[in-house]
């Protein structure tokens, strides 16, 4: 259990992945159902949040508190964790010619800090008050105060704040591992230039987690005093709340927003840039051909990574700063999609002219390239402050980053998965039923997310429990509607998946040592 | 020492100094915006404890760890003392205590690692020593 061997802890850092992806699926279908049907009572939220549904009614806390705790799986434990932490501490050092990263100790400590960081999350449901109310991003004054605030507002946000706080070192601690493990680590006469693509993508996410998790860390904390040890970095003076003077003085809620965004916009790199490592094997492998580009795709990431830090503020384009900040921060993310271009156009030249084989892997990673243009394109959208400034906290922007953040991350991760399956487990997943879940999951994702597009368009704001009392959001109770059903739809193919992946450990089909022909060496050594 | 201890401490060494600056950026925005920003004053002797993280350095340097870790935990304990006086309330004195305690924990780690691994984790501690007179220096002169 407390192994330190790097394939073990890669995959227990999957299994951890894909336990929180399950339960952040689950939240969110009882998130989507509530939308549209606000006053429907149901025993079985009763049974599960006594107070949070009383009567089986949900309450509007209780919707906030599932969104918080849904976002958070999501973002730290499925897209933090599985593609850097698992499939990097599994393959990184096998495809570099290492024995073990370079501080195996260190390694199963992150783990299990991480581990521990997911159960004090998940405390907050069962603490007096229940989980928190203030989303994934945590802004004071909300997150400040305490249980005035709200139910869930008070030890279940404590908890979140630790939960995050020790997921920051855990973070910090893996990524100075596999840095480490890059520069001294690799097989004599291997030069930066020589390593596969999905070891950029491990080495440059390293980087950003290094330094963007070294700024959430203090954030955290000092968002923390300010619940518990009464200072005011965040409250401002005079605040009131419920009616009660807060005696506070001078702190600033903007401060903690350029604090977490600081954090929060490399954190969507963190997220995407181990799957475009994988995308580009997979599609070149499956190409049979080498990856069109390959100086000028790690040379991309690299820019990614850097521009990252410098783009923060286009998420606060509402927050009231001077023009002069918005045009800056809008240039300099329009500039992200300048690499994010290149990376585009070299897979589609990576497959240009190539033998294809559609594998399921392949099916996968095309379907991430598809996710992440139309994700892409309406970042550049966003980015514009004056359409910023409309969109902002509308189902637009939970259009654009599901589809870029969530789902295309989720993509590489199947992706991964199915062709790293038989280096991991000597099986295949099987092929034909990874073809059935990615066809319905490509439409499931595509009916879901579309359609909250067009939510945006007329002003419907997101992080609302129901729509029920807005006159101008009865022209898309329908379009809810649909996305909800949607949502059923995609939820039950995840089954399919399931399946396979517990199913094809034990009964798939054989797998032979090299079974793509591909050429890096993991497939090689041991 | 090893390259890879080496690379892994120049690492901790970035992070920390990224986290240190979020604060001491977090603090001029805090400062400039506040409108009760009040300068936190420290009694004479803490100037003092600047010399012990170079004094460590130097122990570590003649080869004497011992004397280091000496050093070090003296260091940690009379920040531990500086904590006690500091009251949240006041914003200024509110982030002398985090840096210091954030100061304190490295310095902590510091001599343990010392401890642990005699001079292959110098470098670490030749940072918390310089680290610490940036603490001191930001409040001593800026603040
Ligand atoms: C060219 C590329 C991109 C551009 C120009 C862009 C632009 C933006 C902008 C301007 C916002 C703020 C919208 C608002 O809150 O009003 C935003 C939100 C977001 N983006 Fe992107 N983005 C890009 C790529 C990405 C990628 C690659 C990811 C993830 C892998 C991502 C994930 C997110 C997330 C999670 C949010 C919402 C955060 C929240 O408020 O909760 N974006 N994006
Ligand atoms: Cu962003």
């Amino acid at each position: 259990m407390f192994s330190t061997d790097h394939k073990v802890i890669g995959k227990q850092y999957i299994g951890l992945a894909l336990f929180s992806v399950f339960l952040g699926m689950l939240l969110s279908l009882v998130m989507r159902f509530h939308l549209v049907h606000p006053d429907t009572k149901v025993r079985l939220f009763q049974m599960l949040w006594p107070e949070g549904a009383p009567g089986g009614q949900m309450t509007p806390e209780l919707y906030l508190s599932l969104m918080t705790m849904h976002g958070t799986i999501m973002v730290f434990f499925v897209l933090t964790t599985a593609p850097q932490s698992g499939f990097g501490n599994y393959f990184l050092p096998l495809q570099i010619g290492a024995h073990d990263m370079a501080f195996p100790v260190l390694n199963m400590l992150s783990f299990w800090t991480t581990a521990l960081s997911l159960v004090t999350l998940l405390l907050a449901f069962l603490v007096e008050g229940g989980a928190p109310l203030s989303g994934w991003t945590a802004y004071p004054p909300l997150s400040g105060l305490g249980k005035i605030t709200g139910p869930g507002q008070g030890l279940g946000q404590d908890l979140w704040i630790l939960s995050i706080a020790m997921f920051c070192v855990a973070s910090l601690m893996g990524a100075i591992n596999i840095i480490v493990t890059v520069i001294e680590l690799r097989a004599p006469g291997m030069g930066y230039f020589d390593m596969p693509l999905t070891c950029w993508g491990w080495f440059v996410t390293a980087l950003i987690s290094l330094f963007a998790f070294a700024v959430l860390l203090p954030g955290g904390v000092l968002l923390l005093l300010d619940r518990v040890a009464g200072t005011s970095f965040f409250i401002p003076g005079g605040l009131i709340v419920n009616d009660q003077v807060q005696g506070r003085s001078g702190g600033s809620p903007l401060l903690f927003q350029h604090l977490f965004w600081f954090f929060g916009h490399p954190e969507v790199y963190i997220a995407i840039l181990p799957g475009m490592g994988v995308i580009s094997t997979v599609l070149s492998v499956f190409s049979g051909k080498k990856v069109f580009g390959y100086k000028a795709m790690a040379v991309a990431m690299l820019a990614i990574g850097g521009l990252g830090f410098v783009v923060w503020g286009h998420h606060m384009f509402i927050s009231g700063m001077s023009p002069y900040s918005s045009i800056a921060f809008s240039v300099l993310t329009m500039a992200v999609g300048v690499p994010s271009a290149v990376k585009t156009f070299n897979w589609l030249a990576t497959l240009w002219g190539g033998r294809l084989r559609f594998t399921a892997a392949m099916h996968y990673a095309l379907g991430f390239v598809s996710l992440f243009i139309t994700g892409g394109i309406t970042g550049l959208v966003l980015g514009q402050p004056g359409l910023d400034i409309y969109f902002h906290d509308t189902y637009f922007v939970v259009a654009h980053f599901h589809l870029i953040m969530g789902v295309a991350a989720v993509f590489a991760i199947w992706a991964a998965l199915h062709y790293w399956f038989p280096k991991m487990y000597g099986r295949f997943l099987n092929e034909r039923l990874g073809k059935i879940h990615f066809f319905l999951t490509f439409v499931g994702v595509y009916a879901v997310f579309v359609p909250l597009h067009f939510a945006g368009f007329v002003g419907n704001p997101r992080r609302y429990p129901d729509f029920k009392e807005y006159e101008f959001l009865k022209s898309v109770t329908g379009l809810h509607m649909g996305v909800t059903h949607a949502a059923y739809f995609l939820a039950a193919v995840q089954l399919i998946f399931l399946f396979n992946y517990f199913w094809s450990q034990r009964r798939g089909a054989v797998a032979p040592g090299n079974p793509w022909g591909a050429t890096t060496r993991e497939w090689t050594d041991d | 020492m090893t390259n890879v201890a080496r690379t892994g401490q120049t690492l901790l060494v970035v992070a920390s100094s990224m986290l240190f600056a979020a604060v001491t950026s977090a603090m001029v925005v805090r400062r400039g915006i506040g409108g009760d920003w009040v300068a936190p004053e420290l009694p004479a002797w803490v100037w003092a404890t600047a010399v012990l993280g170079p004094l460590a350095s130097w122990l570590i340097l003649r080869g004497w760890v011992r004397g280091a870790v000496i050093a070090g935990g003296l260091l940690v304990g009379l920040q531990v003392l500086v904590l006690a006086e500091l009251r949240m309330a006041v914003i200024g004195e509110a982030f002398l205590s985090v840096l210091v305690a954030a100061h304190a924990i490295h310095a902590a780690a510091g001599v343990a690692a010392l401890a642990r691994w005699g001079e292959r984790a110098g470098l670490f501690w030749h940072f918390v020593g310089a680290l610490w007179i940036y603490v001191l220096f930001l409040f001593g002169v800026w603040a």
